[in-house]
């Protein structure tokens, strides 16, 4: 297989201008005549819909909640990153690149993140002229606020809200194009397979959430904008819903999947709290601004935490890292937080967590600046664990957030599948092995507004589509495939639910394939997840049946998804003998616990290839090597 | 583009319109207390006022055709909302109940339609007992002959059918203007937060003194108030 | 806290033609700090291992925020606190041996689809008939080019902020949608940008609205009690102005 990224020639800043100067174009006359299927009506989905539906493309969108406003991108918080320099504080493309690439430990393409770091700049533009309600300053201009990985600010936000009032702009837009007839909007409905025709993704295969019904719909391209596979965990910050199905059905179907083992874990997370707890909350990383984050320094200190005095508190981001401080990336945050637990310094009941403080801001800038800055989340925390956070530190710890790893997608963003574009947290591109803060909505928005509009274009103008129906034989066979799996699942009436498996599942993750990962640990994980797959196969209770609305059945099929998905991680946690960015493997680090990276063998992209699954998951790994040209790399040091 | 005429049967359109006949009829109803309240003046001062009203001629009758369509509008589109209801919740809650807070439910704005209904009848025969009923002359001190709506009043007053009928509803008229006050100013897009705090207190005080000023002559003259102040002949 | 038992009278009611009924649960082993969907999970789980139909309700974030979950608990949309979705809500809010009633919300624009589970689409189509503003990507202007009043750009984000999960509509005794179609003309009318479309997107949306067989609002702001994020009838009333000003 050949993974080439089609990465245009010459010096990085005009990589993508070489790029439009060149691009082929549709007329739009023949724009009309194709029809694209959009999934996914998150920040990627609904912008990458709307701005195909300007163009005059039709478009059909798909998405599982009742309403396409509803995607996961609604809950980011904390802001999005542009290079606009409003701060007058040395920010440029250039560095919020490099910031981009470095924060993501050199993971990542080049071109891809400068072309990210370029479109940044013409969001925000954009969400302005939507009418997004940013932060204002008293001038009226726009306003920032500093992040995580970055010395300088240039976090663009609405409150702590930034992802719904982003996600209502590209959705408006959406609704807007609705309005015009160009956008066909099918909620409630979840993709469930992908029909490829003479080896070109031709369609898709959906179940009507509220009917049962089974679907098929033709298409001369399809947009994957289905979002990340966190919940593999079960517990962890994404919605209920999110899920990597039409992923990891696409992959089944030939598309490679790239560093599945790259997640992100947030550090400041309201900890869990009980068994029967269904998802964790993030408490968005913008309090790190002027929260203080520590721990007792003596273990088993038990006393409230006002009643420790200054000399006995370990503010340990401070004092290992003093020039970043409590904005250090969040794999740091998170992997300290790990080892100050993990020496027994951790708070609350469960001893996993640790304190993040604004005592000092409130005495610095007075308790209405902070409430104006966080009101919201102090009141979600509030909500959520019954302690004043003006008053009490919060309790934080981290939890599984985004997965930096995706479907592979060369420089159009397309999979190795013809004619199968990937955008959004779904594909692989552009944060390495670490995410930066309020970059996520700026990756979502960059793919849908600027650049599968153009790409998608270009696979118009090269390639030669045939006339298709649904009447292929192809789709009825993905739609069978689909019927059987779906009753396959429901005539087990094991004893066991479906949340029982998925927590169990969720436990192994965790503890192996979470924050910090062995050899040991990995291998051991992998028997385990086939052990417990296995088990679900023939032990699991689907209640109901497939012909109306049967929530539990949409779960069966994502786990047994996740089930295969998970192993997939796990066998690449396993290959990348090094610690990059939120993989950390506990053989390759520091004494004083600093990742080791090892780019002299590691600087690749982990692509894999399914094979098939019979009792264990074979893959083939491809490897698509990332060539440094711009940037040198060095080991990342926040000290 | 709606024309104004399809405008103002939209939802946004007729509630204005109730807003705006809504406090056309509280002036209305101001207008007509201070009438009232002339009983209590010297023995003259009501039939007086009537007689002054008189005087208009034809411009009384274009006044009270005005006045009775306002009253209409309003009632008809009330109605119609009411009516809407049901279609808009054809299967309602087993369990019902207002948060509170900011919430303006209370018995005054979910009886809306209730009061309002009987206003409505009560308006017809409050039309029919004084305005059509049969009065006999008066003389004012200045030797002008009038029709005597004083006397009609008093005597119709002594019926405790008739004095305490009429206290009951302006008790429910009090009830309706309760609401009903706040929210034509909130229909006619008083959008200030504080504004509408206040508003909505003054609401109800002034709901409360038309209701007790109303109320009060009825209950005056039937309890023997009005024999003496008018040095007429009662029970 | 020990744990607590709570009595369940829930809606249940197999499609949108089905008439529906009632149906009694004790649950036991409730914790307070579980959110009342968490709950809902473990009567579930229950229910599915008895080999019963789990109840079916909507949720997706859980954080108060993807506007999903809209049930109505004991008579009240979302619950008996203010300015918090269902999600949102604990537990301890309840005590041992309280029975709890969960209905769907109800309107007739809002049919159900299977026990506590709506379809609340016409909220899309009142935003699809002009709740945006009419930019094409690539149009924008350079972002500061537009300066916004802070107040004004405050004042857009507080109406900006409605999740659309319908509690409005559920908790009015008219089944008005108008606090949902206000936010929407109060958060873009009053920003420049939006200013061009004013007219003609309140006309539209009021239209809609009303098409989509929501009843009239009588002021009773039940909508603002029960608004998880707290928006103001005061964008009513400016609804009501905008549609004056559009109309003459």
């Amino acid at each position: 297989m050949n993974l080439d990224p089609k990465i245009p020639s010459g010096p990085l800043e005009s990589k993508w201008s070489t790029y439009l100067r060149d691009v082929k174009l549709v007329s739009p006359n023949n724009k009309r005549k194709y029809k694209i299927i959009v999934v996914g009506t998150g920040l990627a989905g609904a912008s990458a819909a709307a701005s195909l539906a300007e163009l005059g493309y039709n478009v059909l969108t798909f998405c599982i909640q009742d309403s396409a406003r509803r995607a996961h991108s609604i809950a980011a918080q904390g802001g999005i990153n542009a290079a606009k320099n409003y701060q007058n504080d040395g920010d440029s493309v250039w560095r919020l690149f490099y910031d981009t690439i470095k924060g993501g430990d050199y993971r990542s393409r080049e071109a891809n993140v400068y072309r990210l770091a370029e479109n940044s700049n013409h969001i925000i533009d954009q969400a302005v002229a939507q009418g997004v309600p940013f932060g204002r300053e008293y001038g009226g201009l726009l306003d920032n606020r500093s992040f995580g990985g970055a010395q300088v600010s240039r976090t663009f936000y609405s409150r702590g809200q930034t992802g719904q009032q982003l996600l209502l702009g590209a959705y408006q837009a959406m609704m807007k194009e609705v309005h015009s007839g160009k956008i066909q909007d099918f909620p409630r409905q979840e993709m469930l397979d992908l029909v490829i025709i003479d080896g070109k993704a031709r369609g898709i295969i959906t179940r009507n959430l509220v009917t049962g019904e089974i679907q098929k719909w033709e298409a001369d391209a399809v947009v994957l904008c289905t979002g990340g596979y966190g919940n593999v965990f079960y517990l962890s910050t994404n919605a209920k819903n999110s899920n990597a199905t039409a992923a990891w059905r696409c992959h089944k179907r030939g598309a490679v999947f790239a560093n599945p083992c790259f997640v992100q874990i947030h550090p400041t997370c309201i900890p869990v709290s009980g068994d029967y707890q269904s998802k964790l909350t993030l408490m968005s990383e913008s309090l790190r601004n002027d929260g203080r984050v520590w721990v007792p320094r003596n273990k088993g200190d038990k006393r409230p935490p006002n009643e420790i005095p200054e000399d006995e508190r370990y503010y340990y981001l401070e004092e290992r890292y003093p020039s970043f401080g409590n904005l250090v990336p969040r794999d740091v945050a998170s992997r300290s937080a790990k080892l100050v637990t993990d020496e027994g310094l951790g708070v609350g009941e469960t001893g996993l967590a640790v304190y993040l403080d604004f005592r000092d801001a409130i005495k610095r800038d007075s308790r209405e600046v902070i409430e104006a800055k966080y009101g919201n989340l102090f009141d979600m925390y509030q909500n959520i664990t019954d302690e004043n956070p003006y008053e009490i530190p919060m309790r934080i710890f981290p939890a599984v957030h985004y997965t930096m790893g995706g479907l592979w997608v060369d420089y159009d963003l397309m999979s190795n599948i013809p004619g199968l574009f990937v955008a959004g947290e779904a594909n692989y591109s552009d944060h390495g092995a670490n995410r930066l803060g309020a970059s996520a909505l700026m990756q979502g928005l960059s793919d849908g507004y600027f650049i599968i509009p153009y790409t998608i274009g270009d696979y118009f103008a090269r390639e030669k589509l045939e006339k298709i129906s649904t009447g292929h034989e192809a789709f009825s066979e993905a739609a069978d495939s689909v019927s059987k799996l779906l009753d396959k699942l429901l005539v087990i009436k094991g004893d066991k639910t479906i949340i029982e498996f998925h927590r169990e599942l969720g436990k192994i993750m965790w503890d192996k394939v979470g924050i910090s990962r062995s050899k040991e640990g990995l291998e051991s994980a992998i028997v385990e997840i086939r052990k417990l797959r296995d088990e679900f196969w023939q032990n699991v209770r689907v209640p109901g049946d497939k012909n109306y609305y049967n929530k539990y059945l949409e779960f069966a099929f994502r786990v047994a998804d996740y089930f295969e998905l998970a192993e997939l991680m796990a066998i690449d946690a396993l290959d990348r003998n090094e610690s990059c960015g939120c993989h950390l493997r506990d053989e390759y680090q520091t004494a004083e616990g600093e990742a080791i990276r090892n780019d002299k063998d590691y600087a690749f992209v982990s692509a894999y290839e399914f094979l098939g699954v019979n009792g264990k998951l074979e893959t083939k790994l491809h490897k698509e090597s990332l060539n440094f040209e711009f940037v040198e790399l060095k080991q990342r040091s926040y000290k | 583009m709606p024309s104004l005429l399809e405008a103002f049967q939209s939802q946004v359109g007729r509630k204005i319109l109730t807003g705006i006949t809504g406090v056309l009829l509280v002036f209305f109803i101001i207008f007509h207390l201070a009438g009232n309240l002339a009983i209590f003046g010297d023995p003259d001062a009501m039939n007086s006022y009537s007689y002054f009203l008189h005087q208009f001629g034809p411009l009384l009758w274009i006044a009270r055709i005005g006045l009775l369509l306002i009253f209409v509008i309003h009632a008809w589109i009330g109605i119609s909302i009411w009516l809407k209801k049901r279609k808009a919740r054809p299967v309602d809650y087993k369990v019902y109940s207002s948060k509170g807070g900011p919430s303006k439910q209370s018995l005054s704005s979910r009886s809306m339609a209730f009061t309002g209904v009987v206003l409505l009848i009560f308006v017809v025969f409050h039309i029919n007992t004084f305005a059509l009923g049969d009065m006999g002359d008066a003389m004012l001190a200045d030797g002008t002959v009038v029709h005597d709506v004083k006397t009609l009043v008093i005597d119709t007053f002594q019926n405790p059918l008739y004095a305490f009928g009429y206290t009951f509803v302006m008790i429910l008229l009090g009830a309706h203007l309760g609401h009903g006050i706040w929210s034509a100013f909130t229909s006619l897009t008083l959008r200030s937060k504080k504004a509408s705090a206040v508003i909505y207190s003054i609401g109800v005080i002034a709901a409360i003194f038309i209701a007790v000023g109303f109320l009060v002559i009825p209950l005056y003259i039937y309890f023997g108030g009005g024999c003496d102040a008018a040095l007429i002949h009662c029970n | 806290m020990s744990d607590m038992t709570i009595n369940l009278k829930i809606w249940r009611q197999k499609n949108t033609n089905d008439s529906g009924h009632f149906e009694d649960y004790i649950l036991a082993g409730v914790n307070e700090h579980m959110s009342f969907l968490e709950m809902l999970d473990v009567l579930n789980e229950k229910l599915i291992k008895e080999g019963n139909d789990p109840v079916e309700f909507d949720y997706d974030c859980r954080e108060g925020i993807c506007g999903s979950c809209n049930m109505v608990i004991n008579g009240k949309a979302h619950g008996p606190k203010h300015k918090t979705a269902a999600c949102q809500l604990h537990m301890r809010t309840y005590s041992d041996g309280d029975t709890i009633v969960i209905e769907p919300p109800r309107a007739g624009a809002f049919p159900v689809i299977k026990d506590l589970v709506v379809d609340r689409t016409a909220l899309d189509r009142i935003i699809e008939a002009g709740g945006y503003i009419s930019v094409k990507t690539g149009a924008a202007p350079e972002a500061n080019l537009i300066p916004v009043e802070q107040d004004v750009s405050n004042q857009a984000f507080d109406y900006a902020t409605c999740i659309g999960c319908g509690a409005c509509v559920a908790a009015c005794p008219n089944s008005s949608a108008s606090l949902f179609t206000a936010s929407k003309l109060s958060h873009l009318n009053r920003l420049p940008q939006g200013r061009p479309e004013r007219s003609k997107r309140t006309i539209a949306m009021v239209e809609q609205m009303e098409k989509e067989g929501f009843g009239d609002c009588s002021n009773y702001a039940e909508c603002e009690a029960v608004c998880p994020v707290g928006i103001s009838i005061s964008s009513i009333a400016e609804m009501r102005r905008e549609y004056m000003k559009a109309i003459f």
